[in-house]
């Protein structure tokens, strides 16, 4: 197909004038309405996504109960949350929280990563299912965290979780400095997926 | 078990060789038509025109395409382009569109963008 086209700009053109001969047909066909593509496209922007996460993180930050309750019985936590259907149940019934703090450092690898719990974690890095990552990250972590940009003092404990089918684990990170007086939705977005994962600290307020 | 069609479509993609570009943990689509034709391979399967699984192996087929032609890391790789043609094969074998109506709605479309 793209050997017809010698210039880039016809491969632009070409492509997004067959994306749009799709979706037009098959709209005057009553095969699909243009209505069900954005619906589609909101549920992956809007409604699942690490953007979940950072909420539960934020709210976790602000408020000391709903964190000791989070980190009690994630699962009826999260439903506490006015999140989309199917947050909670079924995909996010075996979320366990962990939490980091100056003494502890959380750490998640996973075997499988259709366990991956991305309605609350957001679609994985690619480096995140590398066999020779999920190792060396079980073998030495704090290695890892090095290359991640952490350094760790030797009195802080590292802890390695790796998600299965049964438990899927995701990172409460410690709240950054310098927030204080901030609100819940403006901590959210000091929250990355990676700092849920462990591999990065929360952003600071500085750098945003 | 999952409670939405999305939820099991990207869940089966995730982490493996297919899985769609992503930035900051969300989808990441460099231009509009790439967010259409994603929906559109979705919402396809979702309304029963094709299983998910059946789009996935075309999307791994014509990946492993151009892998065998072109060299690793080729700036012409284009991950949305490999999606577009599976989304293609897969609208023609469904027999939802003929290949003539697309190519003629194709060229008068492209005219109307290329000016």
């Amino acid at each position: 197909m793209s050997e017809r086209f010698e210039y880039p700009q016809d491969r632009e053109v070409y492509s997004a004038a067959k994306v749009k001969a799709l979706e037009s047909l098959l709209v005057e066909k009553g095969i699909i309405t243009s209505e069900t593509v954005d619906k589609v496209l909101n549920y992956f922007e809007k409604e699942m996504g690490p953007f979940n996460g950072a909420k539960l993180v934020a709210k976790a930050w602000v408020d000391p109960e709903f964190k000791a309750r989070l980190l009690e019985d994630t699962p009826s936590a999260i439903s506490e949350m006015n999140f989309p259907r199917g947050m909670a149940g079924a995909e996010g019934e075996n979320m366990e929280a962990v939490e980091n703090t100056p003494t502890v450092h959380n750490l998640i690898v996973c075997t499988l990563c259709s366990c991956y719990p991305w309605p609350i974690l957001g679609l994985p890095p690619y480096w995140y299912k590398d066999p020779t990552f999920r190792a060396r990250a079980i073998r030495e972590p704090r290695k890892i965290l090095q290359e991640f940009g952490l350094i760790f003092n030797d009195d802080v404990e590292i802890r390695v979780w790796d998600s299965s089918a049964q438990i899927r684990w995701f990172v409460i990170p410690e709240r950054p400095a310098g927030t204080e007086g901030m609100s819940e939705a403006q901590l959210a977005t000091l929250v990355t997926p990676e700092s849920m994962m462990g591999s990065a600290k929360a952003k600071s307020p500085s750098s945003l | 078990m999952f409670t939405s069609f999305e939820q099991f479509a990207a869940a089966s993609m995730v982490g493996s060789e297919d899985a769609p570009p992503r930035s900051n943990g969300e989808l990441f689509f460099q231009r509009l038509w790439e967010g259409r034709a994603f929906g559109m391979a979705i919402a396809l399967s979702k309304k029963g025109h094709y299983e998910w699984e059946e789009f996935r192996q075309e999307l791994i087929a014509s990946i492993a395409e151009w892998e065998a032609e072109n060299y690793q890391d080729d700036p012409d790789w284009d991950y949305y382009e490999r999606w577009l043609l599976a989304l293609e094969k897969m609208v023609l074998e469904a027999k939802l569109l003929t290949r003539q109506e697309l190519e003629e709605r194709t060229a008068e479309t492209s005219a109307q963008i290329g000016g």
